[in-house]
């Protein structure tokens, strides 16, 4: 379906230019304003490395284990902003509340990966591969899902990751770019004009009969110029859109830079870091509250710099397992097991809560001390990828995986 | 549609299709014809390009000079000589890694001199004892405020609330080497401290370091005075400091200015104040020397089998403790059997701790064993040295069967998947090996058997029945698997991947096989065999393998002669291109495959590394544009460019890569004709740069 629409882009692009040699960036960017919102979909996953304290994001103020099994790190039922009168809010989401409002935003709660190793290298690596328990799988369910459609006008940006190496998410098949700093994705220097190495091996790639090479070569000086042409050093985020400082706010906003820039990306991947709170997690100050603040405003902000964009768009938020419902000796929190996830997008039918609540009492909990998980995580991904990104073919994309049929669904999408 | 042609329309639709399948048939049988006799059918390359195939497979890449050398020396000699490193002297790097004594180190002296935080927590809890020798006290003692300042910024960042994020050098304490970009701390970014120019990012971090500079004015006034100071007062002026002016002081010369730190200090001197000040830089050394090693050892078969076995074998620097172990893990369990017999390399890394670490075989606890049943063993009496477990301890206390380890022995590192195993081979492997576990692996602990974790009876694995004899039964296993012929199959093939390529003729594999199988396994002799082979000498071998980022970083610096100081550089190119040294998390180790490597960052990242190292503005990197060409350098830009086209890439360059090199040699920042030059000397390491980001030098 993409690939016709794409090609009669390009031979109207002709048509209007009235020469053959038109690199397709300048196809695209003739379209711009067309192509951008009809048809581009957009799946953005935003990692919590660390293993996050869903409990403290999302808060079950309804229920009275909760402030039993913390003493001192609970969110005060009077603190928190609530959602449905039995979650609520860190107070320091409060950028998350009109997404919740405007219903964009969902939250599966007691999601997470049937595996229960605890140990971050581990989980991580089985969130990312999207195959809990099997270490061997090469490549990330990131990939797999835009992978198999072969599109020969495919753009080099189709999968892209905020990082100086490409996460494990995105390895596989379909190229993948990782950059920590778009304005860096140049050769030889950047700047309004190619340099004179950047010109020399893009006609060194573009004749080579090295059939692997030609073809990268070709994607990348593509890319190069696509990205040149979107001018990122005079990128100035929508107003609204404020991104806290910190390594993630400039992922999202480059991110959003790109899709802005329509250089046809379908998925993106970035991360934030810094969620192991064993020792002094904090409740309503603190270490939970600083870094909840910047992962809210950063997705809100991205939210409102895509405008319009938005709604083709669906950001899903994951992290490796969650922490012990109890707190610790040191006023923090163990590695646990379930977490929360947060969906947000224009589809997204938010507003309100989705999974089953595993409840907190203690024979409710995963081996006695953790959250259970009563949504695996690749159930929440699947719609994702089914129904947005539109691959239908979920036994590629999650191995293994028995519970990616429909009626699997948490229905989020409708 | 008349009734009558339908007949006819399904008879020429039945026609048709039979054709087609016939021919398919034919296909498929000629396919397999050429197939079979591959050896046979497929040309030789030329003998022209024997050497420079031979010098691209088993080396890190052609060094200028060394065409000639081996063809003076005789090929097949020059082969079998790098068969047998030990006779091969290399003292030239010996030197170079001289001052990396933590290469020399054992896993528990890495430990004592780089203090982890649980050292740190043990001598805070009076568990430990401070050492004695001052250096390592001063280390100590530095480590300790550090560590003490972390734990008091974590409680006052929880008291205050609105303050900025968390603290990145506590995660980077948090048992994250440097070489790892992207885990679970994050946040600190290796490469981008110590690369120059090449990534620019006015980011938080960088605005973050303006400030701290901006407030050390006071302090760099009085370290600048240290700077003058002749390296051993240097020294000593900073073991007589207060801990408090260290700390400041690590906090002032951070990344890349903590090398001025330590400018021309003995080894030992430099250590000790980088274990005190940035001791991730000090477990660096390991990436460092990888390099150093890959780019001017003389043994250059031995680097790339250790390379090939330690990603065979791999191990993840980046899991806890596996940090201080992978040292050892290279220099006593891969090196010494890199061209030795398998089942010595796989016996030896099932009992290293780096190993039994990374896949959690350490706490594989039998079902039924003494440990599950009974707990662990109460020291009455002792209970200073050995505390009893803590509650949560407790809990978190393995207390069943692990099958990790046992999956990937036989998935990545003997039969292969499709090797013939099941499932319940896998659980009765993982009993076999239960018992298999480490002494204090935060401490830099040894493997160590534990009777009271294994589990008792006999066991059943790939048919065959282990009875109960403890330790000895993994031994037997290991054995068994390492002369199965899935193995020999499993290992042949990808050797044959790694020197000829991705996809190597079945033939080949077989041959090499066999001599696995004939020979107990012997790496030297496989090797030997495919060597004699024609599929290795076809000419669709030659440059058909793509350079890992590795590889072609290692075979760019031997192409240019550069002279390295300093490695770091390099190592973070590394991290850029996705491949950093020692930091592979799944056990799947590298690919060495085409496509996992060739996509449009990493095309980007070579282009951009081979301008900058070949014009000289690589830090810590000397290099010489015009030592590129042998004999008198050429003025005229089109002789530079063949010698350089003949220096870099054995003159074996395409028509079109040469043509469009050619058409820039006018450019003047090419030709660099300035106007005071009076030889107009043409621009070599610009040329060089373009030949070494090329599509041809992509290629091995």
């Amino acid at each position: 379906m993409s690939i016709t629409r794409r090609v009669f882009l390009k031979n109207g692009a002709l048509a209007i230019v009235g020469t053959s040699v038109v690199p397709s960036f300048l196809t695209r960017a003739v379209y711009a304003a067309e192509t951008a919102a009809p048809g581009a979909k957009r799946l953005i996953v935003l990692f919590q490395r660390g293993a996050a304290d869903g409990l403290n994001i999302v808060v079950p103020h309804g229920e009275q284990a909760y402030y039993n099994m913390r003493p001192s790190i609970a969110i005060p039922r009077q603190s928190v902003l609530d959602l449905d009168g039995f979650f609520g809010l860190h107070p320091s989401m409060s950028a998350f509340k009109p997404l919740w409002d405007q219903k964009h935003l969902a939250i599966v709660h007691a999601a997470g990966s049937p595996d229960n190793t605890r140990s971050h290298f581990d989980a991580q690596d089985y969130m990312e591969s999207g195959t809990p328990g099997v270490k061997s799988t090469e490549d990330g369910w990131l990939n797999r899902a835009i992978a198999g459609v072969k599109e020969p006008e495919a753009s080099p940006f189709r999968a892209v990751a905020m990082g100086g190496a490409l996460p494990r998410t995105l390895a596989g098949s379909v190229p993948a770019v990782a950059m920590s700093d778009i304005r860096a994705f140049a050769v030889g220097g950047r700047g309004p004009k190619a340099s004179v190495a950047s010109n020399t091996f893009e006609a060194m790639y573009e004749q080579s009969v090295d059939s692997v090479l030609h073809g990268t070569g070709n994607e990348t000086f593509e890319a190069v110029k696509m990205l040149r042409s979107a001018d990122p050093e005079k990128y100035s985020p929508a107003v609204g859109a404020n991104y806290p400082n910190g390594r993630f706010g400039d992922s999202l906003r480059q991110v959003a830079q790109l899709v802005k820039a329509n250089l046809g990306v379908e998925v993106a991947f970035a991360d934030i870091g810094g969620w192991d709170h064993h020792v002094n997690e904090g409740n309503v100050q603190g270490q939970i509250a600083n870094l909840t603040r910047e992962f809210s405003q950063s997705i809100a902000a991205l939210w409102t710099d895509l405008g319009d964009l938005a709604e083709n768009t669906v950001v899903v938020t994951m992290s490796e397992f969650g922490r012990t419902a109890r707190e610790n000796g040191n006023r923090g929190t163990d590695h646990g097991h379930a977490n929360v996830m947060f969906v947000l997008g224009g589809p997204v039918k938010g507003g309100r809560m989705y999974g089953r609540w595993p409840g907190l009492q203690p024979e409710q909990l995963y081996e006695g001390r953790d959250l259970a998980v009563t949504t695996d995580f690749r159930q929440v991904l699947s719609e994702s990828v089914a129904n947005h990104l539109g691959n239908k073919n979920l036994a590629k994309v999650f191995p293994g995986f028995d519970k990616s049929t429909p009626k699997d669904f948490l229905k989020y999408l409708g | 549609m008349p009734a009558a042609r339908k007949p006819l329309i399904l008879l020429g639709l039945i026609l048709l299709m039979s054709t087609a399948v016939l021919f398919a048939i034919d296909k498929k049988s000629k396919a397999k014809h050429a197939d079979s006799t591959a050896s046979a059918v497929a040309p030789p390359m030329e003998d022209d390009k024997r050497i420079v195939h031979a010098l691209n497979r088993f080396t890190f890449g052609v060094r200028p000079g060394d065409v000639d050398r081996v063809k003076a020396e005789g090929l097949d000699k020059w082969f079998d000589e790098q068969l047998h490193p030990e006779k091969i002297d290399d003292g030239a790097l010996e030197s170079r890694l001289a001052p990396f004594r933590t290469l020399k180190m054992s896993t528990k002296e890495m430990v004592e001199n780089f203090p982890p935080p649980q050292v740190l927590k043990a001598i805070e809890n009076g568990r430990m004892s401070m050492p004695r020798d001052p250096a390592k006290k001063a280390v100590y003692e530095s480590r300790m405020a550090a560590y003490q300042q972390r734990q008091q910024n974590k409680e006052d960042k929880a008291a205050a609330g609105n303050a900025a994020v968390a603290d990145p050098e506590m995660s980077a304490a948090k048992a994250q080497p440097a070489v790892v970009t992207q885990s679970v701390g994050d946040q600190k970014d290796a490469s981008q401290e110590v690369s120059a120019g090449n990534e620019p990012a006015p980011t938080a971090e960088q605005r973050k370091q303006q400030k701290q500079r901006e407030d050390a004015m006071y302090a760099d006034l009085d370290t600048d005075r240290l700077l003058k100071l002749p390296p051993d007062d240097r020294y000593k002026a900073i073991l007589k400091m207060p801990v408090e002016e260290r700390l400041d002081l690590a906090k002032t010369y951070k990344g890349p200015r903590a090398m001025q730190l330590v400018d021309d200090m003995k080894p030992e001197q430099r250590e000790t104040v980088e274990a005190m000040i940035q001791p991730q830089a000090v477990l660096g050394e390991l990436a460092e020397a990888k390099l150093l090693r890959a780019i001017y050892s003389n043994r250059q078969l031995d680097e790339v089998m250790t390379d090939f076995w330690f990603n065979h074998f791999n191990v993840f620097i980046g899991k806890g403790p596996d940090r201080y172990m992978v040292s050892a893990y290279e220099r006593d369990v891969i090196r010494p059997h890199a061209l030795g017999k398998f089942k010595d390399i796989l016996a030896a890394t099932a009992k290293s701790p780096a190993m039994l670490f990374y896949l959690d075989n350490w706490q594989s606890v039998g079902p039924h064993s003494e440990l599950a049943l009974y707990g662990p063993q109460r020291f009455a009496g002792r209970r200073g040295r050995f505390p009893r477990p803590r509650p949560q301890q407790a809990k978190n206390r393995p207390s069943g069967l692990n099958e990790n380890y046992a999956r990937e022995i036989m998935e990545l590192h003997t039969l292969g998947v499709d090797g013939g195993y099941t499932q319940k081979d896998v659980t009765e492997l993982a009993k076999v090996l239960t018992g298999w576990t480490i002494e204090r692996p935060q401490l830099g602990g040894e493997f160590k058997f534990n009777e009271r974790a294994h589990e008792p009876g006999a066991k059943y694995v790939l048919g065959r029945k282990i009875g109960e004899h403890g330790e000895k039964e993994g031994e037997e296993m290991l054995d068994v698997l390492a002369h199965h012929p899935s193995t020999a199959k499993f290992i042949s093939r990808k050797l044959a991947m790694r020197f000829v390529s991705d996809n190597p003729p079945q033939a080949l594999v077989d041959r090499m096989a066999e001599t696995f199988l004939k020979k107990d396994g012997d790496i030297r002799e496989v090797l030997r065999t495919m060597f004699h082979s024609p599929e290795f000498w076809a000419a669709d071998a030659y440059r058909a393998k793509m350079k890992t980022p590795f590889e072609f970083v290692a075979s760019a610096a031997r192409a240019s002669g550069a002279d390295i100081q300093n490695a770091l550089p390099l190592v973070a190119t590394l991290n850029r291109m996705g491949m950093p040294l020692y930091a592979m998390q799944p056990p799947t180790g590298y690919s060495m495959k085409a496509e996992a490597w060739v996509n449009s960052s990493a095309l980007l990242n070579r282009m951009n590394f081979a301008l900058q190292l070949a014009s000289g503005r690589l830090p810590g990197t000397s290099l010489d544009p015009q030592a590129l060409i042998p004999g008198p350098a050429p003025a005229d830009p089109q002789a530079a460019l063949a010698a350089l086209e003949q220096s870099i890439l054995a003159g074996d360059v395409s028509s079109q890569t040469h043509a469009v090199m050619q058409k820039q040699l006018g450019d003047p920042q090419i030709s660099q004709r300035k106007l005071d030059d009076a030889d107009k000397k043409p621009n070599y390491g610009a040329i060089a740069g373009l030949i070494m980001g090329s599509p041809e030098f992509q290629r091995r």
